[in-house]
């Protein structure tokens, strides 16, 4: 907290943190492996006030909403600096926006503005430039593609505006100081898991609430790797936050990720699950492919780190505690697990040093620790990263509230749950159906502690409402209260954890309600399942969509190419039928609805973009919709193939 | 004391050998000839390492020895102890501890080599009056014999534990994948070969821990204590950055187990061998907790310094070798204040 910037909003948070850093790289930008190029704190800075002061000579006011369409990459920052040092909003979208979505989101917004990153989003919106009387500028940022007549570079606007400055121009720094807490930094628009763009207003003391209240002790040396789709809120707040303490960013990319890894070094990092999922997946292989005398140090080492780390956890009250435990219980357990630690610990310590920081190293080696979220992280994936002693922090939030409303920290760390709601943040959980309060509830047994429902939020970083939708943003509060529409319970040792979205749960026509969630987790678990989606809305049972792992099909010595090829392999149904089987059997702790009954290998992976979000979560409309013909079938044919 | 019994039966030391020669061959595979090339390149800090492995270590032992009133034999086991060059114990200690683990590898290749000439001045130095003394003590028994340090014996055996060394660089060159795994395992069986030795001779011969003089129990976890000590306040007067004298001080307490082992069970004979190795197993026991205990100090101590040191390297090495991070006003400690290389180099020149 003692190296963090406080600032009143986040145009003199750029401001302070170039006085304070100077020289120091804010961001890096990656050239090739070993060859990268810092921006620091000072230039940055210093460029943003040429943009921003190019850009009110352009006519763009204090709290006017910039278009900003574009992926990861530097001239990205300073168009979102230049945006905010006007006290302008950006409204920010990446390329594999649709061209109705362009269409809607610069007409909704009233963009006048607007920044593109390539020649081909430049072409796009010139093309709709006809229907968008609004629309008076277009900047390019891509330095290498060549402007078509109408549209400037930003190089231009930066130009513009620093000569402006030699001359005394001052109407940048007039802009900052006229700011106020309550503007807008930002406008979102999220199409989420359903419906049409909804844009969320963030203001500027929105994020700043966030700089403050993160949990992390971070300082100017530390070096933070992104490789979360920049415009994403995620992706913002740990920016602004890396800004605050002094430390730089790296952007890199899924496809160089191990190397740079590697080479960055990086002491902190965040992501969504899937990105944990495939660096398990790859340490997973690389100790598979070792040594086996190194192999079976491994897993000595393992399993010593799971018993440590389960008794450090139960002694320091850190475990997932979903049920109340009884004085005497603990009592009892206690000492027992005292006793276990201090037999582990030499061995532990050993294993821990030799065997382990080799795993660590994969990873850099230096990271402090690591946030997931915009997603569940699967258990297994949890407890690995945590055993190995990488920790992870998984948080929970929504674009809605910027995005953070729980995390876990170093000091708080249960695995299983998002953490505890962040300073200043209230977190209420209500009956879904009758309304009730749930927690916190006097007349309940522990205070409400345990009840499922859904959650409620109130904190300095709840939206200010969706733009020009007062009715959906009246649908959305209630008294002052975000209904998240995600169910999950308070723990007892006053954590969050997320059981599943209320939206997506699946009504069975017997009544009973499912959360597709935990069985879709539950079944990634198997090598040979990549995606699935589990379906049954209204009917008698649940089935599953599956997309099958074609590496590991191949490597299990089937000869098809393509996932196409294995639909109709009656061996790979058997496989995934067992699998299916299996992992969601009684035994494993599901119920007997939660039970499928049947599936069907798709003959295509799901895409970010289509079928996923920018997070990886599935659009459940959109799969429902694309293979409406398979489940159709699936339900008409799957009583009587079952017979 | 009189040790009554034979401490290690022939099975005992045939499992000692095996472990000597399965660390050493995992020193040997953690070694490149890069590394002796790198003594050459950086020469500085491997001689303040130098002067403060085999100018300071035998001077403790033999302080401690003298002061604690040790029994001969124990006496010229200590002495023997503080002579001896590193091993990759404490490289390993040195990279938690975050210390340069380049100074400590470099030190462990410089002393091995080294330690060819150095244990046999230091052994005549330090152990004369205490070879006196067994000398007139196997005479008052009325053996005809001198004792006296069998100084060609050391060198050969100081030779042979070489040879697993080599055989170990050569695996590294062939074969990465064993080499590694020769890496983990070394450390291992260590452990594994030490806690066995304590327990049988814990069930063995229970009365010797009770026999031991408490002086010698003193000297064996104090001999390391004070190397650590000495070793980083020595290099400290001598201007060396933090993150070189952890390596310093780590390296001058542990040293290389192993071959005391062997250079005991090949050089000497009874009645003092046993004495000897009880010694040097007490020594090697005590050394894994505190230097355990003094690396997660170190590691704690060090997190400011060595946060620095890493993040101004990799700006190096992705922004290229002319990039200068500058660190906020009054971030930087004041002994890093001055230096251009932010404490990547040893330390500015005093002398």
């Amino acid at each position: 907290m003692k190296h963090r910037i406080k600032a009143e909003n986040l145009a003199i948070l750029y401001q302070k943190a170039a006085e304070k850093f100077g020289e120091m790289p804010a961001f890096a930008i990656r050239e090739s492996a070993l060859k990268w190029v810092p921006v620091s704190y000072a230039s940055l800075y210093d460029q943003g006030l040429n943009l921003a002061t190019g850009l009110i000579e352009l006519g763009v006011k204090a709290r006017d909403h910039v278009g900003l369409f574009g992926d990861n990459r530097f001239e990205w920052i300073l168009s979102d600096y230049g945006v905010q040092i006007c006290g302008a909003a950006d409204v920010p979208r990446g390329r594999d926006v649709s061209d109705d979505e362009l269409f809607y989101i610069i007409d909704h917004a009233g963009i006048e503005v607007t920044f593109v990153e390539t020649e081909e989003l430049q072409n796009r919106v010139l093309k709709l430039r006809s229907r968008l009387p609004a629309l008076r500028e277009i900047i390019l940022l891509d330095p290498k593609t060549k402007a078509q007549p109408g549209v400037k570079t930003l190089q231009e606007v930066c130009d513009l505006g620093a000569a402006l400055r030699e001359t005394g121009d001052k109407r940048a720094e007039e802009h900052i100081a006229g700011i106020k807490p309550d503007d807008l930094f930002t406008l979102i628009y999220t199409s989420g898991t359903t419906g049409t763009p909804k844009g969320v207003m963030l203001t500027h003391s929105n994020m700043v609430s966030q700089v403050i209240n993160l949990p992390g002790y971070h300082n100017c040396t530390d070096r933070v790797l992104s490789v979360l789709p920049i415009w994403h809120i995620f992706e913002r707040v740990i920016e602004m936050y890396t800004l605050s303490f002094g430390g730089c960013t790296y952007y890199s990319s899924i496809l160089t990720l191990g190397e740079d890894m590697r080479n960055v070094e990086p002491t902190f990092m965040a992501s969504a699950p899937r990105l944990w999922e495939k660096l398990h997946e790859r340490i997973k292989k690389g100790i598979k492919t070792s040594h086996p005398v190194r192999q079976i140090l491994f897993h000595i080492a393992y399993f010593l780190a799971r018993q440590y780390k389960n008794s450090e956890y139960f002694i320091s009250d850190k475990y997932l505690k979903m049920k109340h435990q009884p004085t005497w219980k603990h009592a009892l357990m206690l000492p027992l697990h005292v006793l276990r630690w201090i037999i582990v610990l030499p061995w532990y310590g050993f294993f821990n040093a030799a065997v382990l920081e080799r795993i660590r190293l994969g990873a850099g080696g230096s990271l402090k620790a690591t946030i997931s979220g915009g997603g569940a992280l699967p258990i297994h994936i949890d407890k690995f990263f945590n055993y190995v002693g990488i920790p992870v922090l998984e948080g929970y939030g929504m674009t809605e509230t910027s995005p953070v409303i729980s995390v876990r920290s170093i000091e708080n760390l249960v695995v299983g749950t998002v953490g505890p709601p962040i300073p200043e943040t209230k977190v209420r959980i209500v009956d879904t159906e009758t309304g009730e309060l749930l927690y916190p509830n006097s007349n309940l047994p522990y205070n409400g502690v345990a009840q499922r429902g859904e959650i409620w939020v109130r904190g300095p970083q709840v939206m200010k409402g969706y733009y020009r939708d007062p009715e959906l943003t009246q649908l959305t509060f209630s008294d002052g209260w975000l209904r998240t529409g995600d169910i999950g319970i308070i723990t007892h040792n006053n954590c969050l954890k997320i059981l599943g979205r209320s939206k997506s749960t699946i009504v069975l026509s017997s009544g009973e309600n499912v959360e597709p969630e935990p069985i879709e987790m539950r079944l990634q678990q198997s090598q040979f399942i990549d995606q699935c989606m589990i379906v049954g809305q209204d009917k008698k049972f649940l089935s599953a969509l599956i997309v099958p792992g074609i590496q590991e099909f191949k490597q299990a010595g089937f000869r098809e190419e393509t996932i196409e090829e294995l639909v109709s392999n009656p061996i790979a149904n058997k496989i995934i039928r067992e699998e299916i089987k299996k992992l969601t059997s009684q035994s494993n702790g599901f119920k007997r609805y939660e039970q499928l009954r049947d599936f069907r290998i798709l003959p295509v992976t799901f895409e970010v973009g289509t079928e996923l979000t920018n997070l990886y979560k599935i659009k459940r409309h959109v799969v429902e919709k694309k293979f409406s013909h398979v489940i159709d079938e699936l339900f008409n044919n799957g009583s009587s193939q079952n017979n | 004391m009189e040790f009554t019994t034979q401490l290690l039966y022939p099975h005992d030391q045939a499992l000692l050998a095996i472990m000597i020669f399965v660390i050493m061959l995992g020193m040997g595979a953690s070694l490149t000839p890069d590394d002796f090339r790198a003594v050459i390149r950086k020469p500085r800090g491997v001689f303040i390492g130098f002067l403060s492995q085999f100018g300071l270590m035998p001077l403790i032992a033999f302080s401690l020895a003298t002061v604690l009133n040790f029994p001969p034999a124990f006496a010229i086991a200590l002495i023997l102890i503080g002579s001896l060059p590193g091993g990759t114990t404490s490289n390993m200690f040195t990279y938690f501890a975050r210390g340069s683990v380049a100074l400590s590898i470099s030190m462990t290749t410089a002393s091995t080599i080294m330690a060819l000439f150095m244990m046999p001045i230091l052994l005549k130095v330090y152990t004369g009056g205490f070879t006196a003394q067994i000398s007139a003590s196997l005479q008052a028994t009325g053996t005809e014999a001198d004792f006296v340090i069998p100084t060609m014996n050391i060198i050969s055996s100081l030779i042979l534990v070489l040879v697993p060394v080599a055989m170990g660089m050569f695996i590294r060159q062939k074969w990465r994948d064993w080499a590694k795994t020769a890496e983990d395992t070394a450390g291992f069986v260590g452990i594994l070969v030490i806690l066995y030795l304590i327990l049988t001779a814990f069930i063995r011969h229970g009365h010797l821990f009770l026999q031991t003089p408490v002086g010698v129990y003193i000297g064996a976890v104090g001999l390391g204590l004070a190397g650590f000590f000495f070793g980083y306040w020595f290099s400290r007067l001598l201007g060396v950055y933090p993150l070189f004298q952890r390596a310093i001080s780590l390296e001058t307490g542990i040293q290389n187990g192993p071959v005391s082992f062997a250079i005991i069970l090949l050089s000497f004979q009874e009645p003092v061998q046993s004495q000897m190795i009880w010694l040097a197993i007490l020594y090697s026991t005590f050394i894994v907790i505190t230097s355990s205990v003094i690396t997660l100090r170190y590691r704690k101590n060090g997190r400011r310094d060595w946060n620095i040191y890493k993040n101004t390297s990799i700006h190096n090495r992705l922004f290229g070798e002319q990039y200068k991070t500058q660190y906020p006003k009054g971030f930087l400690p004041k002994r890093l204040l001055n230096d251009p290389s932010q404490g990547t180099q040893p330390g500015q020149k005093r002398f």
